[in-house]
């Protein structure tokens, strides 16, 4: 089991034309400013060692002044030191909105499945999911989305449903072709029309 | 792994069977086996066989060896202890047996994992589909085979009809086959196939699916030995007839261990689900749900539409009955103008004219059929459901016969409730042995009716 890089896991993602989010690893507080250009961003610690990062304490949201972000440098990198090894990302701070999770699995018997639910943290509080083999047809990604009991608060309108299936066929197609075992991505915000992947998982 | 699916038609339809440890003594198993074959009044030619024989068993005349037999043999069914079946199955298929069935237990089932893959590999040397180890077996109500090993006195049998059921647990298989015959529909294969060592879910699907007396398949499973296959076999087999399904073992441990959310999330009974899904098949989740949803899936028949017509002799029972629609996702259809008109006209001023239609409770035949005349041809209603209370002074046999002409020649489906003691089962049964599903409950109804629809729309790529 190797967990993907994240500029490889971005690399792929791109490739199937999923947007997440403007991202970049840093080895310094001064470098995660030369990053944020005077926008607020997000430090994350990367490890292999640590599903919940938002539960280890490995996230540290909104960062914009100089002091906040060399805070928060040093506070992650001494949290981040019993999870050795561990790189640290800077990412632009995404816009606030309805976060889903799209996921794959290899199930032992079926081979691999694409999985999509109401994310974030709420993931497994409330286990609205659903989940089919691939590879999927439209058909599929749409009456997953309809499956969930979520499906309003995700896709209220007609646009926002394309473009959520649109989604999950892109992921399943990526999950499918690949050499993945297992994929997250989680959240992924829905805003303004439109989305981004904020956390990428990808195990091969 | 096997490319092709095993042909079980010789299981199925044997001309002639060999009943290895065949016995006089009625405590053996095989003697109960051979005795059923002949009560059943199976036609084909019956060989004994018995290392011990002592020329005739039952009237027949008994072999000590299937090589001894000398005539072509379609069916084995194997009643001897554990260690010595690989060794029979061997000769079996030097004698060019066409299939068998292994009733005998003492395999994987209790830790012996070893004997029954020398089973398993002496069977697939001579491509031989074998059904088993330990199971009940196969019992077909139009070849008369049984070689369930259940004396007849305790088990109602089923009577021939649409529905073929196959159970992975012989205990499941053989309670649902009693039940099946009070549930008043009828079965055209039951396949108990124990421990898969041979055939397995993947070969009895697609052989069902196959099958011009199948109507409906039923199946209990506990796992599946090949899941591409089975989804290959599941796409076919939906689009050609309804598959009800039943998965034992639900519930699963070490989904902690995980390395992502998503495989947290998605265990294996989530993947099951997924799957049953996503290729058309009908999920119960109880016993009680395997034989409503069967009961309506043989005799009504589909439609995409969930607007429901409800036709009381009880003004509550309406009302829960049009709760249960709506808990199934189904709606309470409305009257069109026409329909409307044509009821007023025809029913007593004391009936409402809306849905759901409370004909009261000196409803008789007359006035349940011109309810259901006009109903019928209304474009707003696309199914049905007739409570009939039978207590009333109205209900009696002429309304259960109307029920039965509509309920088995309109094209709408139509199901019925009704509840009560022993009045009412009599006209239930009445009404079931005809074709016209009923139901004790509103929320059974709906949950049956709900099934066709979804089924239907799974058929119509909705």
């Amino acid at each position: 089991m190797e967990l993907l890089d994240y500029s490889r896991a971005n690399g792929l993602l791109t490739r199937y034309g999923i947007k997440s989010v403007k991202s970049e690893y840093v080895k310094s507080a001064k470098e995660a400013l030369t990053f944020s250009k005077g926008s607020p961003i997000v430090l994350k610690a990367l490890t292999d060692k640590a599903l919940h990062k938002t539960k280890s304490g490995l996230i540290i949201l909104n960062l914009a002044t100089e002091k906040e972000i060399s805070d928060a440098f040093s506070a992650l990198s001494k949290r981040a030191e019993k999870f050795r090894p561990y790189r640290i990302l800077a990412q632009k701070m995404a816009s606030n909105g309805i976060e889903i999770i799209i996921g794959g699995k290899t199930d032992q018997q079926f081979g691999k499945m694409i999985l999509i639910g109401l994310g974030g943290i709420y993931v497994e509080t409330f286990k609205d999911v659903a989940m089919r083999t691939c590879p999927i047809t439209k058909h599929d990604a749409e009456s997953m989305l309809h499956q969930l009991k979520s499906s309003k608060v995700i896709a209220p309108d007609q646009k926002t449903e394309s473009m959520v299936a649109d989604l999950i066929l892109k992921t399943s197609r990526l999950f499918y072709d690949s050499r993945l075992t297992e994929l997250d991505l989680n959240p992924i915000i829905l805003h303004d029309g439109t989305y981004d992947a904020v956390d990428l998982r990808l195990i091969q | 792994m096997k490319t092709k699916y095993a042909d079980l038609t010789h299981i199925m339809s044997p001309k002639s069977v060999a009943i290895i440890g065949a016995s006089d003594n009625p405590d053996k198993i095989g003697h109960v086996i051979m005795q059923n074959y002949i009560d059943e009044g199976y036609e084909g030619k019956i060989y004994p066989v018995n290392l011990n024989s002592t020329g005739q068993i039952l009237g027949h005349k008994a072999y000590k060896r299937v090589r001894d037999i000398k005539e072509p043999i379609d069916l084995a069914v194997i009643a001897i202890p554990a260690e010595a079946v690989p060794a029979v199955i061997d000769e079996c298929g030097k004698a060019k047996v066409k299939g068998a069935v292994v009733v005998s237990g003492g395999f994987a089932e209790v830790g012996n994992a070893k004997l029954e893959e020398k089973l398993a590999e002496t069977a697939n040397k001579y491509s031989m589909p074998v059904i088993g180890p330990n199971c009940l077996g196969v019992m077909d109500p139009r070849t008369r085979i049984d070689t369930l090993f259940l004396p007849t006195y305790k088990i109602d049998k089923p009577k021939i009809g649409g529905v073929s059921f196959a159970s992975q647990s012989g205990a499941v298989g053989s309670s649902v086959l009693d039940m099946i015959n009070n549930e008043g529909f009828g079965l055209a294969r039951f396949i108990s196939y124990g421990n898969a060592a041979v055939v397995d879910e993947v070969d009895i699907l697609n052989y069902l699916s196959d099958d011009n007396d199948t109507r409906v398949v039923v199946f209990y499973i506990e796992g599946v030995k090949r899941g591409r296959e089975f989804i290959e076999v599941a796409k076919k087999a939906t689009m050609k007839k309804p598959v009800v399904i039943i998965k034992g073992g639900v519930t699963e441990a070490g989904a902690t261990a995980a390395h992502s959310h998503t495989a947290a999330l998605a265990g294996s009974h989530e993947a099951y689900e997924a799957v049953f899904r996503q290729y058309g098949f009908t999920t119960a989740k109880d016993i009680r749900d395997l034989l409503n949803f069967a009961k309506i899936f043989e005799t009504q028949p589909l439609t995409t539409g969930n607007r429901v017509a409800i036709i009381t002799n009880g003004g509550g029972t309406g009302v829960l009955a049009t709760d249960a629609l709506y808990q199934h996702e189904l709606r309470l259809a409305e009257l069109s103008k026409d329909t409307e008109k044509r009821l007023r006209k025809e029913m007593p001023q004391i009936v409402n004219i809306r849905l759901p239609l409370d004909l009261v409770g000196d409803a008789d035949d007359k006035r349940y059929s011109d309810a259901l005349s006009a109903l019928e041809v209304d474009p707003n209603v696309d199914a049905f459901m007739v409570i009939a209370l039978f207590q009333t002074p109205g209900a009696d046999s002429r309304v259960a016969s109307t029920l039965i002409q509509y309920g088995t020649q309109m094209k709408k489906p139509l199901v019925v409730v009704s509840m009560g003691g022993s009045y009412t089962k009599a006209h239930k049964s009445m009404m079931e042995s005809a074709g016209v599903p009923v139901y004790d409950s509103p929320g059974d109804a709906a949950a049956s009716l709900s099934a066709l629809i979804n089924y239907s729309r799974y058929r119509k790529g909705m």
